[in-house]
């Protein structure tokens, strides 16, 4: 695994501190969407659709500020939209590298050389560019639907990489992906120089344009226990071993669904980063005022059942590694070996 | 299926309520009758059905906003707007390619001139 020491001492320390004090439900990482706009319209995607007057909309830095601060969770992630057409995104991430919070933004990388030509964002342990990457070339300009994009990133992570930033990678799987291919693909991204790869089966948003080929759980099973059996010992994942473990089916968890709140230009949405449920006008007010007991696969919530996604996962996985000694053991066997 | 350029009959089978999820489901701008008769045209982000008053909230066409409407201020909902989910960009990507395999085949079995 290669989430790095400080970042893993930062978030042990912070899960710990919750469970000492009790805290039942806690956020692990802050989803922060600056704006909805993009500069690719992918097939899997369910962000964008919006009207002219909304597109064209973003937060103010200061809304995005207070939002980190009500929140308190120690990583950020920012996704959208493509950030990089925040105008203010480099101040956000140096605001957010300020209050030593762990940010992970995620970009398409069209405009990430010209940003780094420009000086907009500076290297730090705090900071790493997470490239939108859904396979080899092929694969993935088919998933966002445009040639060439593939290459561009490829470019774009070369740079970065150059100019001393940590880069991870991540992708989303879809039915159809090639388990061999992938395999490759880890190789390639490997052969990069990035930092690791983070992975997730999509979630079947009823907006998105493609509805055909959303995974269901069995198959998820199948296609990331083909992909991740007899991991090679160079690849690297940027996340949690057991959240990985889960969806190779190895182990059976219920999803979290306030581990990765999200703050958009609507407000806190509820209830997680992928249902758009209705909006909350505080982080205390969609902690206290969800009914989250409608959520999760055990709820039978028929929207849940499938989901099987990082932003309602990840955090079940973190939170086992620090709620037994058989999940610490596992994670950091797992962390040691490589092995999944 | 899109709900664009839809005006609901509300009535004994279709209540203000459900129009409203609908309109609060919908990704495109909508039309919002009052019963005062005016109109806002604009987005409809979030409604609060379990709140003492319920209310929606939108930004308006000209992304002003939040605007808060009590329900017991809205007389219907038009679906007025251009539906931006009912997009085929996915589908119109896939038909490219096969038209550009399609080219490259045939390019090929004709060989060199």
């Amino acid at each position: 695994m290669s989430v790095p020491l400080s970042q893993m001492w930062t978030v042990a320390a912070y899960v710990l501190k919750q469970k000492l004090s009790g805290r039942e439900r806690y956020p692990l990482v802050l989803m922060l969407e600056p704006l909805f706009r993009c500069n690719l319209t992918c097939a899997g995607c369910g962000k964008i659709q919006y009207p002219a007057q909304i597109l064209k909309k973003h937060l103010t830095l200061e809304q995005c500020l207070k939002a980190v601060d009500e929140c308190g969770a120690p990583v950020v992630s920012i996704p959208g939209g493509e950030p990089l057409m925040y105008p203010q995104i480099g101040e956000l991430v140096d605001a957010l590298v300020k209050r030593r919070k762990y940010v992970y933004l995620c970009t398409n990388a069209l405009l990430l050389k010209e940003k780094l030509e420009q000086g907009v964002l500076e290297p730090s342990k705090y900071v790493s560019l997470s490239i939108h990457m859904d396979g080899l070339r092929e694969e993935h300009d088919e998933a966002v639907c445009r040639d060439g994009v593939y290459d561009r990133a490829v470019e774009a992570i070369k740079e970065a990489l150059r100019r001393g930033f940590r880069v991870t990678t991540n992708t989303t799987l879809f039915e159809g992906a090639s388990p061999l291919r992938m395999r490759e693909f880890f190789d390639e991204m490997m052969g990069l120089g990035v930092e690791g790869m983070m992975l997730s089966p999509g979630y079947s948003y009823a907006k998105a344009p493609d509805q055909e080929h959303f995974l269901r759980r069995g198959r998820t099973h199948d296609l990331f226990s083909k992909m991740l059996s007899n991991a090679r010992k160079h690849w690297k994942f940027n996340q949690s071993p057991l959240f990985l473990q889960f969806l190779m089916g190895k182990r059976d968890y219920e999803c979290t669904p306030w581990g990765n709140p999200t703050f958009n230009l609507f407000g806190w949405q509820r209830p997680c980063y992928l249902l758009q449920e209705g909006y909350a006008e505080s982080f205390q007010e969609l902690m206290e005022s969800t009914r989250w007991e409608r959520y999760g696969r055990k709820s039978g919530n028929e929207k849940c059942q499938d989901c099987m996604v990082h932003c309602g996962y990840e955090a079940t996985a973190v939170d086992d590694t620090f709620s037994s000694w058989k999940g610490f053991r596992d994670t950091l066997v797992a962390t040691i070996t490589g092995k999944l | 299926m899109t709900l664009q350029d839809w005006v609901p009959e509300i009535g004994e089978f279709l209540t203000l309520a459900e129009v409203i999820d609908l309109a609060f489901d919908y990704r495109g701008n909508t039309t919002v009758v009052k019963v005062d008769g005016t109109e806002i045209e604009g987005y409809v982000f979030n409604r609060n059905r379990e709140a003492s008053e319920p209310v929606i909230e939108m930004f308006d066409a000209a992304g002003t906003g939040p605007i808060r409407i009590p329900y017991s201020e809205i007389r219907n909902i038009k679906f007025t707007g251009r539906d931006m989910a009912a997009g085929n960009s996915w589908q119109a990507w896939l038909e490219r390619k096969e038209r550009e395999k399609a080219e490259k085949a045939a390019r090929l079995e004709t060989g060199p001139a």
